[in-house]
């Protein structure tokens, strides 16, 4: 083309149109070259008679939605806005695309990537889970996250509320309590091994975050960790982008963990699509009592493998646990004798300081001292008046 | 040919005094009322006509010009009629003058003569102390509720007038039964929720503002309707401004014309912010702030009212009165109340959790509806959740009102001989001198502080509360860890969820 611009600009552009499906998408670029397929799109130039293409072209609405689009889209325009954001657009079939989007069945026709795109050759776990989490589930999926990253996992996830971000934050937590980088083994520098990073794929444009109250984690991943989308800047996260999201979190894991979710959610879909391509679904389970968990404990009925810790995860891995679970000491206090009716309350169910004090049998007043105490301790959480257990459980030690 | 009468009007809650004076004279005949009447008093004109006519007195056929002194002050409603009657006979010399001279006069007049009560006689009844009040038989119980004015009351126009030409006046109508006061509901219905109900015998012993947050079935409107029973009868100067309140508002009183139980008024969150406040008609009628002076003002579904509406309640909150100001007039209603209000957790009701609907965004807006500097108005703020089955069906039923009730009433008499005022009145330098914190739970304190769960307003609001909790365990001096922890927890963050801090 005369304008100078990369295949990619047209492709980026292409990516973005009203009404474009993977299939559509992928039509476009298998019968044209980006610049081509453009203006194939744009209604400026015909398609291959009778081809996949035109027939595309003829579904309800497609022509004109394109040619409205292809105004909006300008290629230069879009490739300044990646450049500006750093962010880099792969094509499929080029030479940077990720292996493992090659190989997939649904391979995204293309993915704009912010980050270091080598953290895909590493080991790679995917933990997701409910946006309504409860506060142990939240709990959980950072302690998930931080084991994984220790062991150096680059960890998954799609940086929703709830369990998604806690896996990335828990990532970051890790990261940052690295000691400073030992002396490497004069003979093995490879023996030392490094902290995993987030891995995220969104449902928006890399410069539209969502949600919003994770501004600085969604950056955070993108500056040290690797941030994919299947959309160009600007985009909205629409309903239907997330199901189509989770499809790579499944693609892009050797493992995916659910940690909560409910009967019906986001995550059993992922769950789903992991199983649909070979990849073990591990599932944390849960209280049948508590909504959160219904999801995952029907996951562990229909046979996905249980995961109570970290190193159950990197035993399906196959990596050595000894050295990762050393980096996660659980250092609370243990709960006072006194304290552990009220906490074997919590562990079954989260309650008010009145229902545990009623469980309990005990006055108002001990059984607030005892949840205080477990709560100074790092036993339970209090979220809105309500106490959950959360971590590890006492007993099992 | 000219006669003039006492009488009164209403602002607000408080009585105006008003003579009538009318002249009568030579000229076409015909009435007019002038002196800033409203359209309900201007009608008066054929009110006054009918009912003397009715009574089998004269009509005179002469000019009548009514003045109505202060001449600046708008005159609501109906209370002249018997005045500007009485007034009338007097310019047409149908009654001497010096029989009216000790007497004010308030009643609506029917066109048949019948005397009518309305709304308000009670405080237009005690701005007219120096004289003999007459009023309407049906007002009889309101006039006197007040004490300390000398009331007579009839029940017909020629009633009055043969009285005032020397018969003796009709005895005033036997007062209603005082024993026909409907039980308050009791304590023991509420099964289990033992922090709710903890939640509530401190609101009462303390003063404290109350706020339940919970599913829908909790109970959360079960338990506010209970307070009243805990709280102490009003003291006489609250009973009288209730009282006065009531009468101005023609709301009616339960049992006699005083207010001497604290009331319990539940506004719906559909009502105005007029309803709510006060104002609206000539005379200001009180609000239900005002109707729940000296009781609880309930507000079921807090989130559901409007913002405007929740940040003029900030006011009375802090002084305990209403300012209403209109072009023509100002008033200052009464209006210490305590509050109590209940509203779900999010938009669907919420419960358990990992149990809500909602997402994040749809929670953080049902509750940021309810701004901070109002939601910090509550010292208590607790999480109510659904009785279970077993609660339910359970042959244990709770403490009863009655022994609560003695609790609280200690607690109050000791916080009260300790300080003059309650708990939750009580001033930072206050809570120094009267809450000292033991050494542990100054170690809580500081822990909550450091862990930015804590702000210094949010301490002082424990520990006003923690001082009530050691009152009602007999007034001890030093706030234990124990209270301040007990107290940290019954004052619940809501919309606090967490989220997710990047390292």
């Amino acid at each position: 083309m005369s304008d100078g611009l990369p295949p990619e600009a047209y492709a980026a552009a292409l990516a973005g149109f009203e009404l474009m499906t993977l299939r559509r998408l992928a039509a476009l670029l298998r019968h044209h070259t980006p610049a081509e397929a453009f203006e194939v799109a744009a209604g400026r130039a015909a398609p291959t008679p009778h081809g996949a293409v035109a027939k595309v072209l003829d579904a309800e609405g497609v022509r004109h939605a394109w040619s409205r689009s292809a105004r909006r889209y300008e290629p230069a325009a879009m490739w300044e806005r990646c450049a500006e954001l750093d962010v880099r657009v792969l094509v499929a079939g080029s030479d940077d695309y990720p292996d493992l989007f090659r190989v997939d069945a649904q391979p995204p026709p293309v993915v704009f990537a912010r980050g270091d795109l080598g953290l895909l050759d590493g080991r790679r776990v995917a933990v997701v889970g409910t946006r309504n989490a409860t506060a142990a589930g939240r709990h959980l999926a950072r302690t998930f996250g931080r084991g994984l990253a220790a062991a150096g996992v680059q960890v998954v996830s799609g940086l929703a509320r709830g369990i998604d971000g806690q896996a990335h934050a828990g990532a970051f937590d890790a990261l940052d309590a690295e000691r400073p980088a030992p002396p490497a083994h004069p003979l093995d520098p490879a023996a030392v091994p490094t902290v995993g990073r987030p891995v995220a794929v969104v449902a928006s444009g890399h410069d539209v975050v969502y949600p919003k109250e994770h501004h600085r984690l969604w950056y955070r991943v993108a500056d040290d960790g690797l941030l994919l989308s299947e959309w160009p800047p600007g985009s909205l996260p629409l309903p239907y982008r997330f199901p189509q999201r989770n499809r790579l979190v499944a693609a892009l894991s050797e493992i995916v963990v659910v940690v909560e979710s409910r009967e019906t959610g986001g995550s059993l879909i992922t769950a789903q699509l992991a199983a649909e391509r070979g990849i073990p679904v591990m599932a944390a389970p849960g209280s049948q009592l508590t909504r959160a968990a219904l999801g995952v404990n029907a996951l562990l009925r229909d046979g996905s493998a249980p995961v109570l810790d970290v190193d159950d995860v990197l035993v399906a891995l196959g990596l050595d646990h000894r050295r990762a679970s050393a980096t996660v000491p659980d250092d609370r206090v243990p709960p006072r004798p006194g304290d552990l009716a009220a906490y074997r309350v919590l562990t079954r169910r989260a309650g008010t300081v009145g229902e545990v004090a009623e469980a309990v049998d005990v006055p108002l007043v001990e059984a607030a001292m005892s949840l205080a105490r477990l709560e100074q301790q790092g036993w339970i959480a209090q979220v809105d008046g309500w106490f959950e257990a959360v971590g590890s459980p006492f007993s099992c030690r | 040919m000219t006669a003039t009468v006492l009488s009164a009007t209403l602002l607000g809650v408080t009585g105006q005094p008003v003579a009538v004076e009318v002249h009568a004279g030579v000229g076409l005949p015909g009435f007019s009322i002038v002196g800033s009447p409203d359209a309900n008093c201007r009608e008066a004109r054929d009110r006054v006509r009918a009912a003397i006519l009715s009574s089998g007195l004269n009509w005179p056929n002469r000019r009548i010009t009514v003045n109505l002194a202060p001449s600046g002050v708008r005159k609501a409603g109906a209370g002249l009629d018997l005045a500007i009657a009485v007034a009338l006979l007097v310019a047409d010399d149908q009654l001497p003058p010096d029989a009216v001279e000790r007497f004010a006069f308030v009643g609506e007049l029917g066109l048949d003569g019948s005397l009518r009560g309305l709304p308000g006689v009670a405080p237009m009844v005690a701005c007219r102390s120096d004289r003999i009040v007459v009023v309407p038989a049906d007002a009889h119980e309101q006039a006197t509720a007040i004490g300390a004015v000398d009331v007579r009351c009839a029940s017909t126009l020629r009633d009055v007038v043969d009285a005032l030409a020397g018969a003796p006046w009709p005895d005033p109508p036997p007062p209603a039964d005082r024993d026909d006061a409907p039980a308050l509901p009791d304590l023991a219905d509420v099964r289990g929720q033992p922090e709710a109900r903890l939640a509530l015998e401190l609101a009462a012993a303390g003063g404290h503002h109350l706020l339940l947050v919970g599913p829908p079935g909790a109970g959360k409107t079960m338990l506010a309707q209970r307070l009243p029973g805990l709280l102490p009868a009003l003291d006489p100067v609250a009973a009288l401004e209730a009282t006065m309140v009531h009468s101005a508002a023609g709301v009616s009183v339960v049992g006699g014309g005083v207010v001497r139980l604290p009331t319990f008024r539940a506004p719906h969150h559909s009502s105005s912010m007029i309803s709510l406040i006060g104002g609206g008609t000539t005379t200001l009628r009180p609000g239900e702030v005002s109707l729940a002076h000296g009781g609880v003002l309930f507000m079921d579904e807090l989130g559901e009212f409007p913002a405007h509406v929740l940040d003029a309640l900030r006011q009375p909150l802090e002084e305990g009165v209403v300012r209403v100001s209109r072009a023509t007039a100002t008033a200052v209603l009464p209006a210490r109340f305590q509050m109590v209000a209940a509203t779900n957790p999010c938009p669907c009701g919420g419960g358990r959790p990992g149990d809500c609907e909602c997402d994040l965004t749809a929670r953080l807006k049902y509750l940021r509806r309810i701004s901070g500097p109002f939601l910090d108005r509550f010292d208590l703020r607790v999480s109510v959740s659904a009785p279970t089955a077993d609660e339910l069906l359970g042959r244990e039923s709770g403490e009863p009102t009655a022994v609560v009730r003695d609790r609280v009433l200690a607690a109050r008499e000791i916080a009260m001989s300790r300080s003059g005022k309650l708990n939750a009145a009580l001033s930072g330098d206050d809570l120094e001198r009267w809450a000292p914190l033991s050494h542990a739970a100054e170690t809580v304190a500081r822990r909550e502080f450091e862990a930015n769960r804590l702000t210094g307003r949010g301490l002082h609001r424990v520990r006003r509360v923690a001082r009530t909790l050691a009152d009602l365990a007999g007034g001890h001096e030093l706030i234990g860890e124990d209270e301040l922890v007990l107290s940290l927890q019954l004052r619940v963050s809501f919309g606090a969820s967490a989220r997710v801090r990047v390292p």
